[in-house]
């Protein structure tokens, strides 16, 4: 029977990264992805004909430069359209629009308030900043600071005078950036409502919060780190949709000599005598390898892939006591034409880029509200583009697809999520957008409506939380996925973990997969 | 008469500062703008070496110990009361939760734990993590030291739990509504915040400080009035006063109703930061004064008394049935109206009982006195309440306003650009609720 260096479960881009750079360091890999392709969250499939979707993750900035470099994405396909504006409807009729071009956005800014105009350009380079503050963290193995060990040591000591390097303003910001509400932070720079409810949205994305809860300025700072100068929402779309991401690094892989099997979901992972020896497939197969990879979320990792003896018990706990809560949704249309909205009405330039709806903090916090007591939102907060403006071939001519992210619509629903309830979801984000966009309906051929359950039944991320687990502070850094345990080893030897649900997480970021490569590397497997 | 130092209020903090000058030898005034001493009591730890340094136990101090000491309804009747004793609790809790029952020994002591390490910050001044220092550098490393020596547990809480909400804390232990709830009221204590915000936990810990193990409400004592009894400064009530400064320099203060002028080279206000400051500060250090109108201060708590034909049975009455409970009243302070459903608790010190009401923020308050009486079962002209426009606490306990970031970032050492102008009071380190830490933090650093 044939023995790889290692096997890595899980066809997602994470699990893709990893395999990338082991077999780039000469490892034979072998990719055990449970779906017909590859992707994991991040795929584009043709869900009615002629119209192609990216089923759920559907932006991207947050991939990590130093990966596009070293596997040389662009040459195995790798193509970002620039998604350049975002248009937020508000209630009156009236609009806020930042484009991509600076100087108009200052001009329209300057239109709702001339204070925030001054002050837009200082919140940009400061967030700018502490983005690239950040950045060292996120390509570092986190320290733990409970260790005695001199690797732990010296970590830490970096990270402070990394830290202190920063200076005290700038400090300061970060002790506020990680501890404050988006609504809060957002406070003590601006004062038009509808700035700050677009701007706040960054920070509730994933998370069970809503824009005035402590700690969405984090997340506010994540998605901060995939902006290109700090001041424009540089996020893009990938050519070929978010699945066009997956293939060009599983193409990277496959260059190195990694072989890639689809259809090939994994029970479990074998260990004898504490070592992980290699994987049983749903089909009864087995397969050995020195070194196991799970790419998979940390309750799926440690509490189905492995028997709980054999785990620490105190780990196992820390891994039940992580949170997931799922509550975003998705629904993507396909469309005859292209909805007119109220504020800005015909067809033009508006549409190549995304639409915000998050009219005010009150809005987006109601949405919250709905959520926190079982109900999906009866008026969402929704983030939405139209892929075939930017990329022609995902619809057929003529005509549009249209994606809308969602929040909140909670994995656990009062009563449980049925077809009826589904529906009756879908139904309140399309009356939704009616409101903003009338006789939008009439346009929309066929719909999908995606929910948490939906997302953890297709990609197997559990509760259909998009990031692998909550990005809250207490599940960050050193914690992520449990105290002792954010290296990427794990309690059983040669059994190792590359998912977002590790430090640093989230995001199509591939930042996870590449330090667990690393880590693999390091430890000569 | 010629005065070294000027204290600006006559409340706990105020008069700590005082007299830890007095006692340095210094000829201290306290103005008050009150003209009567406000008989409510006060609520937290006093520090030990406060009570120890001024001789407050001398000065009639009395810090009240009552057992049980919480008592709180539970939906199907009767009540659920928990004792000093972690065991009779436990006995208590068993009768609604066994699985409960089971836990409440071991949440006492980590929590415990956890508190002693904040105490252990709080009566001294906040690390200065930009120093370059040495002493200061090793001061913060002793105290890294410390924490990793209580173990490793106790690293990991700390760094999980203070971030987190009090609902998932609590949630992590328990399964009785009623035991979350009145554990759960005490995260969002003078917070603008429901028990699903980040950072309750942290709040509920910072409340915890200076309580036994498995007692989860400040201490209430008569602190402020022993501290009117200790000899050696001069007290002048009815005076409202204002900070003079003259070239970046304190020059002493002006009373604003009579406008007679107090030279004094020291002024150390216990007042809110932003009263004390913005005035000052505006024209002459606008980052500064920015910072320091970016406290969040948002009043959310009526604090009154309710007249009863005979003292209550209870010590400390807590009406937060369910986690929910605190954050839909919350809810509707977030949208700016007084809670529906307000979180209640009624408190007998020395047989005056006060009473708390959460969520009350600034606007109108129609029909709160009735929404509240109808809850403890009695006529609104029982209840009288004062809501607070501003933070009792001169500045929300949130984790980006405590320590090195209280009262504003970089300048926690009681010092502000004026020279000779100090603050003390809580909106300074360590924060309301632990009265007198401030204001003998502040003394130290000016002596």
């Amino acid at each position: 029977m044939k023995q790889y260096d290692a096997i890595v479960i899980g066809g997602g881009h994470n699990g893709l990264v990893t395999a990338a750079y082991l077999a780039r360091a000469g490892k034979s890999v072998l990719v055990l992805e449970r779906q017909p392709r590859v992707g994991g969250a991040a795929v584009t499939e043709e869900i009615f004909p002629g119209f192609k979707f990216t089923m759920f993750s559907y932006v991207v900035s947050l991939l990590r430069p130093e990966i596009i470099r070293d596997l040389d994405l662009p040459r195995h396909g790798l193509h970002i359209l620039p998604l350049e504006s975002t248009v937020t409807p508000m209630e009156n009729g009236d609009y806020l629009v930042a484009w991509g071009d600076h100087d108009e956005t200052r001009r329209e800014l300057y239109r709702h308030s001339p204070r925030d105009a001054e002050a837009y350009d200082e919140y940009g380079r400061l967030m700018h900043f502490m983005a690239q503050a950040v950045k060292p963290i996120i390509g570092m193995v986190p320290p733990d600071p409970t260790s005695f060990a001199p690797g732990d040591l010296a970590g830490l000591l970096k990270l402070g005078k990394h830290f202190r390097g920063l200076g005290g303003e700038r400090l300061h910001a970060l002790v506020k950036l990680m501890t404050m509400s988006s609504a809060d932070f957002l406070d003590e720079w601006f004062e038009t409502d509808v700035l700050k409810a677009t701007k706040s949205a960054s920070g509730i994305i994933g998370t069970f919060l809503g824009p005035r809860s402590p700690g969405t300025a984090y997340v506010l700072l994540h998605h901060y780190m995939g902006e290109l100068d700090g001041v424009f929402r540089a996020w893009g779309f990938a050519k070929g949709g978010t699945g066009a991401v997956s293939e060009s690094i599983a193409s990277a892989a496959r260059s190195f000599g990694a072989e890639i099997r689809c259809d090939a979901g994994v029970s479990k992972v074998l260990v004898r005598n504490g070592r992980a020896t290699g994987v049983v497939l749903e089909n009864g197969d087995e397969l050995r390898a020195k070194t196991v990879v799970s790419s998979l979320d940390p309750r799926r990792t440690f509490l189905q892939l492995l028997e709980s003896s054999d785990l620490p018990s105190d780990f196992v706990q820390d891994i039940k006591r992580f949170k997931f809560r799922g509550s975003s949704g998705k629904v993507n249309l396909a469309l005859d034409s292209l909805p007119s909205f109220t504020c800005m009405p015909g067809v033009g330039r508006q549409h190549r880029g995304a639409f915000s709806i998050s009219p005010s903090l009150d809005y987006v916090e109601r949405a919250y509200d709905d959520a926190k007591y079982g109900e999906f939102s009866r008026r969402p907060y929704m983030d939405i583009v139209f892929p075939s403006m930017i990329d022609p071939a995902m619809a057929p001519p003529g005509k549009h697809v249209m994606s809308i992210f969602v929040q909140y619509a909670p994995y656990k629903l009062n009563g449980g999520w049925t077809d009826a309830k589904r529906e009756a979801f879908g139904d309140a984000v399309v009356n939704t957008v009616e409101s903003f966009a009338p006789g939008f309906k009439s346009k929309i051929l066929h719909r999908q409506v995606i929910t948490p359950l939906d997302i953890e039944k297709i990609t197997g991320l559990s509760e259909g939380n998009i990031f692998a687990g909550e990005l809250a502070l207490h599940q960050l850094f050193f914690l992520r996925p449990a105290p002792g345990w954010a290296k990427f080893a794990t309690p059983v030897h040669g059994f190792y973990q590359a998912g977002s649900g590790t430090h640093p997480g989230g995001g199509i970021m591939g930042a996870s997969g590449r330090l667990a490569a690393m880590r693999i590397l390091k430890d000569g497997a | 008469m010629n005065y070294d130092a000027i204290v600006i209020g006559a409340g706990a903090n105020g008069l700590t500062t005082a007299h830890y000058l007095a006692r340095a030898g210094k000829r201290v005034l306290v103005v008050e703008q009150h003209q009567t001493a406000d008989p409510s009591a006060d609520i937290g730890w006093v520090p030990d070496a406060v009570i120890r340094d001024l001789g407050l136990a001398g000065a009639g101090l009395q810090i009240e110990t009552p057992d049980p000491w919480i008592t709180a309804p539970l939906p199907a009747g009767g009540t659920l009361e928990l004792s000093r004793h972690i065991d009779r609790s436990s006995e208590a809790i068993r009768r609604i939760s066994p699985g409960d029952a089971a836990k409440w020994p071991d949440f006492c002591r980590r929590m415990r734990t956890l508190a002693s390490v904040l105490e252990r910050l709080y009566v001294v001044p906040p690390p200065d993590i930009e120093t370059n220092d040495v002493r200061e550098l090793a001061r913060i490393a002793g105290l890294g030291l410390y924490v990793r020596r209580l173990g490793k547990q106790t690293v990991i809480d700390l760094a999980r739990i203070l971030p987190m909400s009090i609902a998932e804390l609590l949630d992590d232990w328990f399964e009785s509504d009623v035991l979350k709830g009145l554990l759960g009221a005490l995260g969002i204590w003078h917070l603008k915040q429901g028990p699903r915000s980040g950072g309750t936990s942290f709040n509920f810990l910072h409340h915890h400080v200076g309580c036994a193990a498995g007692v989860f409400r400040p201490a209430r004592s008569n602190v402020t009035q022993a501290l009117c009894k200790v000899p050696g400064v001069e007290i002048r009530r009815g005076a409202r006063a204002r900070v003079l400064a003259k070239n970046g320099k304190a020059t002493g203060v002006v009373l604003e109703q009579s406008g007679e002028t107090i030279q004094a080279p020291l002024v150390v206000s216990s007042a809110p930061p932003r009263a004390t400051l913005l005035p000052l500060a505006i024209e002459l250090y606008p980052d500064f004064a920015r910072d320091v109108s970016n406290i969040r201060a948002r009043g959310v708590v009526a604090r009154g008394t309710l007249a009863l034909e005979q003292a209550p049975e209870y010590a400390t009455f807590c009406i937060a049935p369910s986690l929910d409970y605190l954050e839909r009243a919350y809810d509707d302070a977030k949208y700016g109206k007084d809670s529906t459903a307000p979180y209640v608790e009624v408190q007998r010190t020395d047989g005056r009982v006060e009473v708390h009401v959460q969520f009350v923020p600034l606007g109108a308050h129609d029909g709160l006195a009735d929404r509240v009486a109808q809850l403890l079962k009695v006529r609104p002209n029982q209840v009288a309440l004062q809501p607070a426009e501003e933070s009792l606490y001169h500045g929300e306990l949130t984790l980006d306003q405590i320590l090195f970031m209280r009262p504003v970032p970089g300048w926690s050492r009681y010092r502000t650009p004026i020279e000779g102008l100090y603050l003390c009071g809580s909106g300074t380190h360590p924060g309301g609720g632990i009265p007198g830490a401030a204001g003998r933090n502040a003394a130290r650093e000016i002596l």
